[in-house]
């Protein structure tokens, strides 16, 4: 290398020097800076520009990413002990994981917790909670289950297509395949009745009065009824021909909606928002209806304050008054994530709220039900992982692979070693 | 495995003389073009491709049959990937980033590949095998010590935690070493030696002129790995303080995952490698045309 | 006599010690940056080690390593898909990129328009390409599928099958980095004396019998180095496997986990399941096969010999 490409290089560091040097911890003006870490949509961004407005000693910075690797840093950042966000959000699949080691997050109850206890439904407020009673997270949403679907490709194949016939039509899972393979024998081509089975067969399991784990935290596979039952039923579906076979969160699956590749999806509430986000031409063609099976819940997040946080008493601020009810209800009509504050569900604005997107679907209305309907369901230390591998063995009976009976086998013994 | 240190079987470099005659070399013939044109398309399609998406409006990619001529939405994307993230800071860190990797890894790489090539020392067998090693060990664990030590020198979040470690590659000191070994006659070093050429001397005035358009490809390649690395700098910056790929995983990973905007982006984040590549790559062609060695 | 004396010394110093100052700045960065994080990695292997809870960690010694050799059928899955990707993605990486470089040491016109294209794909993001090779391998509304059905072949879940996806995604690793090694092979050959060729083709040899008997023995270092650093590459490949399968099962490879590589599976110990030393032994044991497999691939290609 010659002397003046050397020249060249000092002087690259030397600016990358000054350059770093700019992007220094607190902002200018004696303002606080908060980082707040989130995935996919929550539904804040007015909510923060107007929190930052009415605090003028706030500069709020929201970092988004993906859901996986939204987590993966969540979890290198507390590894380390460093680089984490003020107030990041996690996942239901993942709080158990995380509230296993409490000791690296803000206790909520020390910092006023309790007195807002009342403002959750017990069992959020509760799935939160470590083994030694320290609150690690703020509920935001739940995912309670609705049905949405395409009116224009019911009504292609023949089925009625307003809400309460198609309602009707699938008081349990057996009449919703049974109205499936009616569907199928007249469905427009390449359209089928739902996206993928493991978007089903959540569902299902987030009904059961037990999930994959007891509340002592012992697997419940070997004699859980509901959701063997459940798999049977998706497995008959799919080997119906009523799958599209994409898996949920992929983007084959976000090309599904664009593409009209299914007629019926399964909706926790927070599903809406990803619809029209996803496929925002299809508006008016999707409506929403009541899930076959009665009440579940299928994921929801909580806002934690990391303890390595530098701010943490704003932070805890912060998030707690994200996720008040004046607020919950703001994000219900903005971006359709259901509250978690059981106060809202008779309230007036939220009851009565119709979407437009979703031709004018009273989900105020359905989902508030579908809340009050909803079983608290414990939730294990690896319920996400178990989740993801019963996933991937409902896709080996779609791609053919296996039979349902051997990817079931299968599941079982992954579920084992995972937890062994 | 000290077999790796063989001398390989040396080609010698042709002398002035030499370069008369590699201009004899064999002329394309109708055949030849026909399979650079097609190696050529299969290289250039998908960059194409991404180029034609970054110019359509979102519905473009999931097209079928799929779309392949450019439409009229380049600027208004590029205008809206400029105010969905601070991509002007993005590509200035991304610059800053490469070209301090860059200087440093070809310095330190050709410095490092002479010694090993070309001077005898104790225990050099043993150390080259080290660095060829090194090359072997999978990075991915080695975030979380890594990011242990940036947070304690206060470097996460900052770009140095990403220059850092790039500072020195085992590629690039393997690089140099075998391009050495055959690139510079022993008795044209004996000879120096005998009229007294301290070692510095001669990695002056020998190896480094030699080296120029081995460094060169060096450069070019440090450059585009830098640039392209996002493991690491994902887990150790920030989204307020992206680079070029980090930024992309930003736009990626937004409420909808809006394919056009990504892959615009993409190709604003191209547009400076291809620069370097203009600069570094005449420096390569010019550098293997005039032969690895002068006089 | 003196001044003779002090230049010896001088000499002996230089040749002694100069050495060591030139690859010094190698080590000390490494040892800095690289080494502790190795170390630590090894150190960590032999415990039993949540990723967030390391004040609960305790060693087990070689626990991990017992459990991953003898007892963990989808380690060896990983190991096998591992080996498979690595034979898919090096040998046609190598031999295509001898081909490319002989062209283009060819007297070609635009010749810098060519090079520069063959270095395209690897100037290219990974995240753009993810998307794109998602969409060219798409199921349902991919551009190869969408061919193959203009000639009547039919569909083909690329993600599903094992040979499938290894094909799919050797062939996005082998996009990337042909033009790479091509241009690392050129920049050699244009150094091979034409004089060699000459003498050839008086004894008759062919264009292609002087491919293999003159341009490959003569390009024997810089193959062995490709050979090599492809190797080491390929053998870790993480970011190809796990992004062809986004979503939140990305981890696991696929739904048999059919196209897990080992880095992959080390990705899903460590990241999604947070156990920190088991990842760190599987780490350990992959550097090790590395080097063994770099071994083997050194070993085929130094008996590359000059007639």
């Amino acid at each position: 290398m010659r002397p003046r490409a050397m020249a060249i290089g000092c002087a690259a560091l030397a600016t990358a020097m000054v350059l770093s040097g700019c992007g220094s911890e607190s902002a200018a003006g004696g303002k606080t800076k908060l980082t707040i870490g989130l995935f996919g949509n929550f539904g804040y961004s007015e909510l923060l520009k107007e929190y930052a407005s009415t605090h003028p000693d706030i500069e709020i910075q929201d970092r988004t990413a993906s859901y996986s690797d939204h987590h993966k840093n969540l979890a290198a950042h507390l590894a380390t002990n460093s680089g984490a966000a003020d107030i990041e959000a996690v996942d239901t699949g993942y709080i158990a994981q995380f509230k296993a080691t409490p000791d690296k997050f803000v206790d909520l109850n020390t910092k006023g917790g309790g007195q807002l206890k009342d403002r959750w439904l017990a069992w959020k407020w509760e799935s939160s909670l470590s083994k030694d009673g320290q609150q690690i997270g703020y509920g935001t949403d739940v995912g309670g289950l609705a049905i949405c679907y395409r009116r224009d490709l019911l009504e292609a194949a023949g089925l009625p297509s307003e809400r309460t016939q198609v309602a009707a039509l699938w008081p349990t899972w057996q009449d919703f395949m049974a109205t499936g393979k009616r569907f199928q024998a007249n469905a427009p081509a390449g359209t089928k009745w739902f996206d993928g089975g493991p978007t089903v067969l959540n569902a299902i399991v987030g009904q059961a009065p037990v999930g994959y784990y007891d509340k002592s935290d012992k697997l419940t596979l070997g004699n859980n009824q509901e959701i063997k039952q459940g798999w049977d039923l998706v497995v008959d579906g799919v080997q119906s021909d009523l799958s599209a076979k994409l898996l949920y969160s992929t983007p084959a699956w976000n090309t599904g909606f664009k593409q009209g590749q299914f007629a019926t999806v399964t909706c926790p509430a927070w599903q809406m928002a990803k619809i029209k986000d996803q496929a925002p031409d299809t508006a008016g063609k999707w409506d929403v209806t009541s899930v076959p099976g009665g009440g579940g819940n299928w994921g929801g997040s909580y806002l934690t304050i990391p303890k390595q946080g530098k701010n943490v008493d704003k932070a805890v601020e912060l998030a707690a008054w994200l996720t008040a009810p004046e607020q919950q209800a703001r994000v219900f009509t903005g971006a359709g994530l259901l509250p978690s504050t059981p106060k809202l569900y008779d309230d007036p604005a939220i009851v009565n709220y119709q979407n437009p997107f979703f031709n004018n679907a009273p989900v105020g209305k359905l989902f508030t039900d579908a809340a009050k309907q909803l079983q608290p369901q414990y939730q294990g230390p690896k319920a996400g992982d178990v989740q993801t591998a019963i996933g991937n063995a409902m896709q080996r009976v779609e791609q053919g692979k296996q039979n349902g009976e051997d990817a079931w086998r299968q599941f079982v013994g992954d579920v084992q070693k995972l937890t062994s | 495995m000290t077999a790796v240190l063989d001398p390989p079987t040396p080609v010698r470099p042709a002398g002035p003389r030499g370069r008369a005659r590699r201009l004899a070399r064999r002329v394309a013939g109708p055949w030849t073009y026909a399979a650079l044109i097609a190696v050529l398309a299969g290289s250039a399609f998908p960059v194409y491709w991404s180029f034609v998406v970054s110019s359509q409006t979102p519905d473009a990619i999931d097209t079928v049959p799929p779309v392949l001529v450019p439409g009229g939405h380049l600027f208004e994307n590029i205008a809206r990937v400029f105010d969905t993230t601070d991509f002007a800071l993005a590509l200035t860190n991304s610059i800053v980033v490469s070209s301090t990797i860059t200087v440093s890894v070809v310095l330190f790489s050709t410095l490092a590949g002479f010694a090993f090539a070309k001077l005898r020392f104790r225990g050099r067998n043993a150390l080259l095998l080290v660095v060829i090693g090194t090359q072997a060990i999978p990075t991915e664990l080695g975030v979380i010590p890594l990011y242990m030590m940036m947070s304690e020198f206060g470097w996460a979040t900052k770009i140095h935690a990403v220059i850092v470690p790039g500072l020195v590659t085992a590629f690039g000191v393997f690089f140099m070493r075998q391009y050495f070994e055959r690139a510079i006659p022993d008795e044209l070093l004996e000879a120096g030696r005998m009229d007294g050429c301290g070692s510095l001397r001669l990695f002056w005035h020998v190896a480094l002129p030699a080296a120029r358009p081995a460094a060169a490809v060096l450069g070019l390649f440090t450059f585009m790995q830098a640039w392209n690395d996002f493991f690491w700098p994902l887990v150790v910056l920030v989204p307020e303080n992206p680079t070029v790929q980090t930024a992309l995983s930003t736009l990626a990973a937004g409420y909808t995952t809006d394919y056009t905007l990504v892959l615009t982006a993409a190709t604003i984040g191209t547009i400076p490698v291809l620069i370097v590549f203009l600069l570094f790559g005449r420096q390569i062609v010019g550098g293997i045309m005039s032969g690895a060695v002068k006089g | 006599m003196a001044v003779v004396d002090r230049a010896a010394r001088k000499h002996r110093w230089d040749t002694k010690f100069a050495p060591y100052a030139y690859v010094a700045p190698y080590f000390l960065l490494f040892g800095v940056f690289g080494l502790f994080p190795l170390l630590y990695t090894v150190w960590v292997s032999l415990q039993h080690r949540n990723l967030l809870d390391s004040d609960g960690a305790y060693f087990i010694w070689f626990s991990n390593y017992h459990q991953l050799l003898f007892a963990d059928p989808y380690f060896w899955n990983a190991m096998g898909n591992t080996l498979s990707l690595w034979l898919l993605t090096t040998i046609p990486q190598i031999l295509l990129a001898l081909g490319i470089a002989q062209l283009l040491n060819r007297k070609v016109r635009t010749r810098t328009l060519f090079r520069m294209g063959v270095i395209l794909p690897n100037i290219t993001s990974v995240a753009a390409v993810t998307i794109i090779f998602a969409q060219l391998f798409g199921r349902d509304f991919g551009l190869i599928n969408w061919v193959l059905d203009l000639f009547g072949a039919g569909h083909i879940d690329w993600q599903a099958g094992t040979a499938t996806s290894h094909i799919a995604i050797a062939t996005m690793v082998v996009w990337r980095w042909t033009g790479y090694h091509a241009l690392i092979f050129l920049a050699s050959m244009q150094a091979i004396p034409a004089s060699l060729y000459e003498a050839a083709t008086l004894d008759g040899a062919k264009g292609w019998q002087q491919f293999w008997r003159i341009t490959v023995p003569l390009l024997r270092p810089q193959i062995i180095f490709s050979t090599i650093i492809a190797t080491t590459g390929n053998m870790r490949l993480l970011a190809e496997p796990l992004l062809f399968n986004p979503g939140a099962a990305a981890s696991t490879g696929g739904s048999d986990r059919q196209f897990q590589t080992a880095a992959l599976y080390l990705y899903e110990q460590g990241f999604t399941n947070w156990d920190f030393g088991y990842s760190s032994a599987i780490a350990v044991v992959l550097a090790i096969a590395t080097v063994i497999v770099a071994g083997l691939g050194y070993l085929v290609t130094k008996r590359i010999q000059t007639d």
